[in-house]
Parts: C-alpha cells; structure tokens; sequence
C-alpha cells in the first residue's frame, strides 16, 4: 500500500479550515448533522485535486479554497444521499455510522441539500461572476443526470440484477468519474488555466475517477474494513469492475488508467509532479 | 508499469473502455479542446472545427505545395518558395477544412436528431468521407508529383501513400469525432435521449495535444523529405547525359528577328534596299505558322526549346509574383482570371512580373550546346534570366536583364553569366553605349512625326546595343544567338494603336521600311559569313496581328540553295543543334529540317538522335530578381509588351 504524498497533509489542513469555516460543527441539528460527514476524516482526494490543478495552471491555492471545498461540499452530500435506507442503505460511512443512523433520515436529506446548496453559494460569493457562472454549469454537470444523480440512479436500478459493461461505466463516470472531472475542471477555470490545459486536467482525471472506483471495486473485494471504513463485501449483489475483469485484469486496468492519466499531464511537464503522486496514490493505496 | 495479460476479457475490456474514451492520447483533445464548456452545438461545431482546420493546415499545405511546384513550374524555386507556398496553401485547405467540418457536423447533428445508433454511424461516416476524400486527392497528388516515378521508386511510393493514409485517416478521425461531439450535444439541448451514455463530455477528454503535433512535425517531415527527394532528378552535376559531338566544324550564328513581315522583306528586296537581308534569306528556307498568341516570351520560347509551352513552361509574358515568393505564377488569360489578378494585385499578394528563365522546364538550344562541351552564348533572348551559372562549362548568358543592370551597375543579379563577362562589359558599357548611339544616329530615319522619330532611335539602339554586346564575348563561340526585338518595337508601336489617319499611316510604314532598311546595315558586317560559319536567321511576324509567317533560313556552305519547306517553330531548335553536330533528342517536339542542308553534308552528317537531353537545372540561379523587377516591368511596358 503506498502512503498518502506528504504534500496532502497540507492542503488537507487548508481545505479541512475552510470546510470548518464554512460548517462549523455547533448549531442547530442539520448544521451538525452537515458537518458530521462533511468533517469526518477523509483524505480530502477530490478537493486536493483541485487545488493541484488550480495552481499547475497558474493560480495561487487561497484563491481555489473555496472551489475545493464547494466540490467536497457536492461530495458530502452525495456521501449522505447514497446511504439513505431508500438508496444503499448503507450503516457505515468513513468508519462511522453512516448520517441517517446519527441524525435521522430526514435531517440527513435535510442536510445533503443544505450541502449542495452551500456548495453553489460558495462558488457564487467566491467568485467573479464569469468564472463563477462556468464553475456553477461544472457543479451542475457532476450532480445532475449525467453525473451523481445519473450514476446513483443507473445504480439504483441495476442493483439486483445483471448489467452491460457500458452500463456499468455509466454509473461509475456518474457516481465518481463527474466529480473527479469537475473538481479538476474547477481547479482549471480558478487557475486561469485555457482551454487546452483544462481538457488535459479533464483527461486526466476521467482516467482518474474510474480508477478510482475500479479501486474501490477491488477494495470491497478484498480490502481490509478497519482501513476502508466499509463492510467489506457490501457490493457483493452487485455487478462490478471485478465482475467483469477479474481482480487481476481490474488492477491491471487501473494501473493502465493511471498510467492514461499521467499522459494526460505531458503538456504540464514537471510542474504536474504532484499531479502524479496523487495519481500513484490513487492506483497503489490498496494494492 | 503495465503487465501484459493473456485475458481475453481484460482485452476486450481495454477495447471496450477506449470506445468510452479512455485510455486514449489521440488527437480528440486537441480538436474539442477549445469546445469544452460550450454548451450550444454551432459553439462547439465552430471551435472544434478551427481546430481540424489547424491539422489540416499543418498536414496537408506541404503535400499540396509539393503537388503545386510540379504543376507550376517557376512557382517554387527553392526550399523558401516551398514554405511559402505551403504556408499559403495551408491556409486554403485550413479554411477549407474548418468550412467543410462545420458544415458536416452541423448536418449530421440534424441528421441524427439525436438517435444513439445513427449519431455513432454518422459521425464514423462523415470520418470515412473525410478520410477517403483526403486520401484521394493525396494520391492523385503523388501521381502528378511524380509523374514517371510512381512504382519505379517503390519504396518512396510506400513511404508517400504510408504518409497519405496516416494524414487521411487522422482528418477523418478529427472530424468523425467532432460531428459526434456536435451531435450529442444537440441532443442534450434538444432534450433528446440522451446518446447512450455519451455526452460531449467523452468527445472532449482524451488523448494529449503533444501526440497531435508529433504527428504532424512528423508528417510534415515526411512531406518535405519527399519535396526535396522525389524532386526530378535535375540541377545535379550527373545530369547530363553524355552528347556525343560529331563536330562538321561550323560555327553557327542565329539571328532572331522579332517583328518581321516576309511581305514588307519581299517589296524592299525587290528596289535593292536591303541586300545584306537579301543574302542571308538568299536560300529561300522553312515558313513555319507562329504561335497564335503572338505572346513573345512564349513563342521564342518554343523556338529556343523545341518544345510546345505546355512543356518548356513559358505559357505567357505577364506572370504574378505571389508575396512572399521568389517564384512566379503564370496566371490564366481568360476574363475571370484577369479579374482575380486584379484582385489579388489589389491587396498585394501578388504583383505583376514578366516570364523568366525560373518558368523554363526544358533546356533551350544554347543550353544543350554547351552541355555538349561546346561554347554557346546568348544575347538578350526571352527568359533568359536569371542566366544558371552551370560552371565553366555553361553557356555565356547576357539575358533579357542584362542591359538594365549595365545601366546600373551594383552587384550582379544573374543578369549576367559568368560574373567575368559581367566585370568587362561593364567597364566598356560607356563605350558601347556610345557605339550603340551612333549606329542609331543614322540617316535613314527621317521621320516628321516625333513620336515615330523617338521610337525609331529607341529601337535603333536597342538593336544595336545587341549586336554590339555579341562583338564582346570572349573568343568566337562555336553557338551565337541574338534576339533582335527592334524592329517588332517600332512596327507594334507605330501601327498597334490603329485609328490614325491614311497619311500618317502611310508615313509609318515609310518608318518602319527605313527600320528594315537599319538593321540590314546592322546586320551586315555581323553576319558576314566567313568559311566555316553558319548564319540562320529566324524571323516571327511579331505582336501585330497578321497573316505573317514565321521563317526560318540558314545560308553558309552547308545550306541547300532555293528551297522552300514547311516547317514548326519547334523544329528550329533540333535544327540548329544538328549543324552543330549534335545529336536530337527523342524529347523533343520538333525535327531537324534536313532539306535546308545540301545533300552532301546530310550524307556526311546524318541526323542521330538520343533519348534525352537530360532536365533542366532549377534552382541552381542565385537571381532573386527583387531589385529590378520593378524597372524590367517598366522598361517592357514603355515598350509596349506589358499593358
């Protein structure tokens, strides 16, 4: 297993700051039930990965902060949705009980909203209003039916029975891949990066997010619940990468999807370097 | 690091994701790059296709320049010209490609109306229609680049249709991956189903911009490699192919004279005004029709080469030099061409030139003599500049060019060949000047009206000027030819204006019958024939429109008394060379004319013929021309040539 890069545990600091400036975890019941899964422990991947790509293309990292937390904000409450008992039904979330067995079911969709709508008021107070209309049309691709809503829906549907490998695809890019891709996107745009280097960044975190989940896939297979802070197994009905592949041709593809990513950042040359340690994180953190 | 795995599923899968766009560091980024975050279909069309248009700007604007230089000759006369060209060719098949592209994809949004199977086969058919339109006309390019080359050469013709495929099929792929972008984009807006799972989104991540430029560093690499390589082997010193000289030991002097009418010739010989001409069309001689155009670059051209302009490549006087270009185009003459010259004059990307020796595909007689070892030389004949210094051995060229930079002196221009020549003319130019002014000063020229009176002179030491350049070569060349266009000067510029009253016009053929009378006392000590030299004179009826015949006469020990024959103006040059003693080339167009020779000396030299005269030398000149370009348009069209 390869350890979390060094550089993380900084930027983790800067995003875990602004995520508690924006939810503290005091106040009225949904607003600790937000910062219960918002502030649980996390390797913060998504939003360090917009801050890398924000600064890669130019941009400094306290100006991205809050494009980091709006894309761990759309996280979270994803993370509180997908475990609902009508969705997953899942009891555990980052080695805790999962928001619904903390708060209650209706506090927990309660407070996913409120996530997702603090994460398009971030961007729309953070930001001027040209890069904050592109970032909101980002947010609004990765949660819609084409990103969380789409993947979570296609799974919620598939569950229980047989699906095509395209299928399968759909949900993951849904369910994972959008969000990868729009906290990159988002990292481009506060970056001022142009139009070349963000369809580098989105290339590369495509290739990212399904490796990630292919991962995860692996993870549920044979990963080791003290440290996913899953059940392990808990996809077992379900069809996976795994399925398909198997769980060498799984890690094999993730490897090479990694690999596709890396490529994805040449136009960047060295200044990508940490670009590629998340990425190698990515494809060694259970294998 | 990636281990290789004999799974069959992990293959199919791998297959199966690059279809869903991973995996992949094509050319789809570059091209959708610039359309990320677009939302509306004609946004994404429109910078998508810029994009295809920047490809096929890099991968196709050699090819077609490669194509171009052989189709034009004169166009491209070096590595420069060949940038240039394919710089300006690259924006046409750019602009080209970004009109095409937008238009296909925008068409095949509409076709598709947002339906997953037709949307995936459209897209992958306006790809195949791209690649197989590309590949088409890469290969037809070849063809015409390499005309006589294709299998021979069979690895070049590999490697060029290799580099066709690998350009075709990246185009196709541009745009097969663009109208699908295009497409599933309309049919989100439209509120469609949704492409199966695709969205704009997997069109516009994939594959890396630095793999684009490779290949296209790499196929432009490939396309030049094959402009320098699949040249026609000429400009090389093994070029010439051995000449083997059965030498009758006769010096041959050609006079050309531009402007001569037989009818005006046969009344003055009739009252003895013209004796010297008498003798040298003494023998009677070949008529021949001339070149309908009564374009003079063009049909002295033909007489120089023995070739038809489609072949030796003057079609015209006037050319166009595109900007940036050293070469020129020979632009058409019909209406619409001549409002595009207009056009394009207009806004300086091109400006008008004359024909040049850069045009000239086949090599003129003097060329060939002296390839055969032989001293040629050449004055003031069309398209003789910029005069190819082809060494010790070349020819002695003082060229259409030669006497402007005389007048100036500075550094040579290849006005001038070789720069020696040069060195001493332009010491003696005072001197032949003068000489030249005094023989003009003649008597015969009489004339009241001024205007008559100026061009008389003008011509008179224009003639003369020729003819006293031609004393000063160094040592007696086996091979003299003048061009004298004196006399076409005045008869075009007396009579082509039309309009004038009897009188005056009656008084102007009295100027242009002295002018006759002038260059036969020109002529007659320059051609006064010595054993063991040949004269030949040949005429053409000049720019006037007439009924006129071109002749072509020899006189000297060798030449056949009283004849009369049919000839073409393409047989003037085999002619020539067979009196010379060499042998005509298979390439050639025209004939030697046997009857103009006795019986005797056609026993002794029969005419032998070889395959080739090899090509002629291009790019060898070191004439850029830029310098007087713009006095040698003047001159010409103060003498009336150029409108």
């Amino acid at each position: 297993m390869i350890a979390v890069p060094a550089f993380v545990a900084d930027y983790q600091v800067s995003i875990d700051a602004e995520l508690r400036r924006l939810v503290p975890d005091s106040g009225a019941t949904v607003q600790r039930a937000m910062a219960y899964t918002l502030l649980a422990p996390s390797k913060r991947v998504r939003p360090v990965l917009t801050l890398l790509s924000a600064e890669i293309c130019g941009g400094r990292r306290a100006p991205a902060l809050a494009a980091s937390a709006a894309i761990e904000l759309v996280h979270a409450a994803s993370l509180i949705l997908d475990d609902l008992p009508s969705m997953d039904d899942a009891p555990l979330r980052r080695g805790r009980p999962a928001n619904h067995k903390e708060f209650g079911e209706a506090v927990a969709i309660l407070a996913a909203f409120a996530l997702l709508n603090l994460a398009f008021g971030t961007v729309a107070k953070a930001y001027d209003p040209a890069v904050a209309s592109k970032m909101s049309a980002v947010l609004s691709d990765a949660v819609g039916t084409e990103g969380l809503v789409g993947g979570q829906a296609g799974d919620l549907l598939a569950a229980g029975q047989p699906i095509e490998f395209e299928m399968l695809e759909r949900i993951h890019r849904g369910k994972t891949g959008s969000l990868f891709v729009a906290a990159a996107v988002a990292g481009g745009l506060v970056g001022g990066g142009h139009a070349d280097a963000i369809a580098s960044l989105s290339a590369y975190a495509k290739n990212l997010g399904l490796a990630f989940q292919i991962i995860d896939d692996l993870l549920d297979v044979e990963g080791d619940p003290a440290q996913t802070g899953k059940a392990v197994r808990a996809d077992a009905r379900r069809t996976t990468f795994v399925s398909f592949s198997g769980v060498e041709g799984a890690r094999q593809l993730a490897a090479e999807l990694c690999e596709t990513a890396d490529r994805a950042l040449r136009p960047f040359g060295r200044r990508a370097d940490q670009l590629r340690e998340l990425s190698a994180f990515v494809a060694g953190r259970s294998i | 690091m990636t281990r290789d795995t004999r799974d069959g599923r992990v293959d199919d899968l791998r297959r199966q994701l690059r279809s869903l766009g991973y995996l992949d560091a094509g050319v789809d980024r570059f091209v959708l790059g610039s359309a990320r975050g677009a939302r509306g279909p004609s946004t994404i069309a429109a910078l998508a296709s810029v994009r295809v248009g920047l490809l096929a700007a890099v991968l196709l604007g050699p090819a077609a320049a490669v194509g171009i230089a052989s189709r034009l000759p004169g166009l491209v006369t070096g590595p420069r010209d060949a940038v240039v060209v394919a710089l300006y060719l690259g924006l046409i098949f750019g602009l080209a490609a970004i009109a095409f592209t937008f238009v296909v994809s925008t068409l095949a949004a509409r076709l598709a109306d947002g339906d997953v199977r037709r949307t995936r086969w459209i897209s992958r058919g306006a790809g195949t229609l791209v690649t197989a339109g590309c590949l088409t006309y890469l290969t037809l390019w070849w063809r015409s680049a390499n005309a006589g080359l294709a299998w021979s050469a069979p690895v070049w013709t590999l490697f060029a249709i290799g580099v066709a495929v690998a350009i075709s099929l990246l185009l196709g792929h541009a745009v097969s991956i663009t109208a699908f972008a295009v497409m599933t984009a309309r049919a989100r807006s439209s509120g469609g189903p949704d492409a199966d799972g695709v969205s704009p989104t997997d069109a516009t991540s994939r594959s890396t911009w630095r793999l684009v430029l490779l290949a296209g560093v790499v196929a432009f690499a490939g396309a030049a490699a094959l402009l320098v390589l699949t040249a026609p082997a000429s400009g090389v010193p093994g070029d010439r192919p051995p000449l083997a000289v059965v030498s009758p030991g006769l010096r041959v002097k050609v006079i050309a004279i531009d402007g001569f009418d037989p009818d005006v010739f046969e009344s003055l010989r009739a009252t003895g005004a013209v004796p010297a001409l008498a003798q040298l069309l003494s023998g009677g001689g070949a008529r021949f029709f001339p070149d309908q155009t009564r374009d003079p670059a063009r049909a002295w051209s033909t007489i120089a080469t023995g070739q038809s302009p489609d072949i030796h490549g003057v079609r015209g006087l006037e050319t166009r030099r595109v900007a940036g270009l050293q070469g020129a185009l020979m632009p058409g003459s019909g209406g619409l061409a001549r409002a595009l010259n207009g056009t394009t004059d207009l806004v300086r990307l091109t400006r008008p030139s004359t024909a040049s020796g850069a045009e000239l595909r086949t090599k003129p007689f003097w060329e060939v003599a002296a390839d055969a070892g032989m001293r040629a030389a050449v004055v003031n004949w069309w398209a003789t500049w910029p005069a190819i210094g082809t060494g010790a051995s070349g020819p002695l060229v003082i060229s259409d060019r030669a006497t402007l930079r005389l007048e100036r002196g500075g550094a040579l221009d290849a006005e001038i060949a070789p720069k020696e020549l040069y060195d001493r003319l332009r010491v003696e130019w005072r001197v032949l000047t003068q000489e030249a002014a005094q023989t003009a000063g003649t008597p015969l020229f009489h004339a009241a009206d001024p205007e008559a009176s100026v061009v008389l002179r003008r011509s008179a030491e224009l003639d003369a000027l020729q003819i006293a350049l031609s004393r000063r070569l160094p040592e007696k060349p086996d091979l003299i030819a003048v061009y004298l266009p004196g006399l076409d000067v005045v008869q075009h510029t007396l009579l082509g204006a039309g309009g004038s009253a009897a009188s005056t016009i009656s008084a102007r053929l009295d100027n242009i019958r002295s002018y006759y009378r002038y260059l036969d006392l020109l002529l007659a000590d320059f051609t006064r024939s010595s054993p063991g030299e040949i004269v030949i004179v040949v005429t053409q009826p000049g720019r006037l429109a007439s009924a006129a015949r071109g002749i072509f006469a020899v006189t000297g020990v060798v030449a056949a008394p009283a004849v009369n024959v049919e000839a073409r103006a393409v047989d003037v040059a085999p002619t020539i060379l067979h009196v010379l003693g060499l042998p005509v080339s298979r390439e050639l167009s025209g004939n030697a004319i046997t009857g103009l020779f006795l019986p005797s000396f056609m026993a002794r030299f029969p005419v032998r013929d070889v395959p080739t005269y090899g090509a002629r030398p291009a790019g060898l000149s070191t004439g850029r021309g830029d310098a007087l370009d713009a006095a040698a348009l003047e001159r010409l069209r103060s003498l009336g040539y150029v409108r």
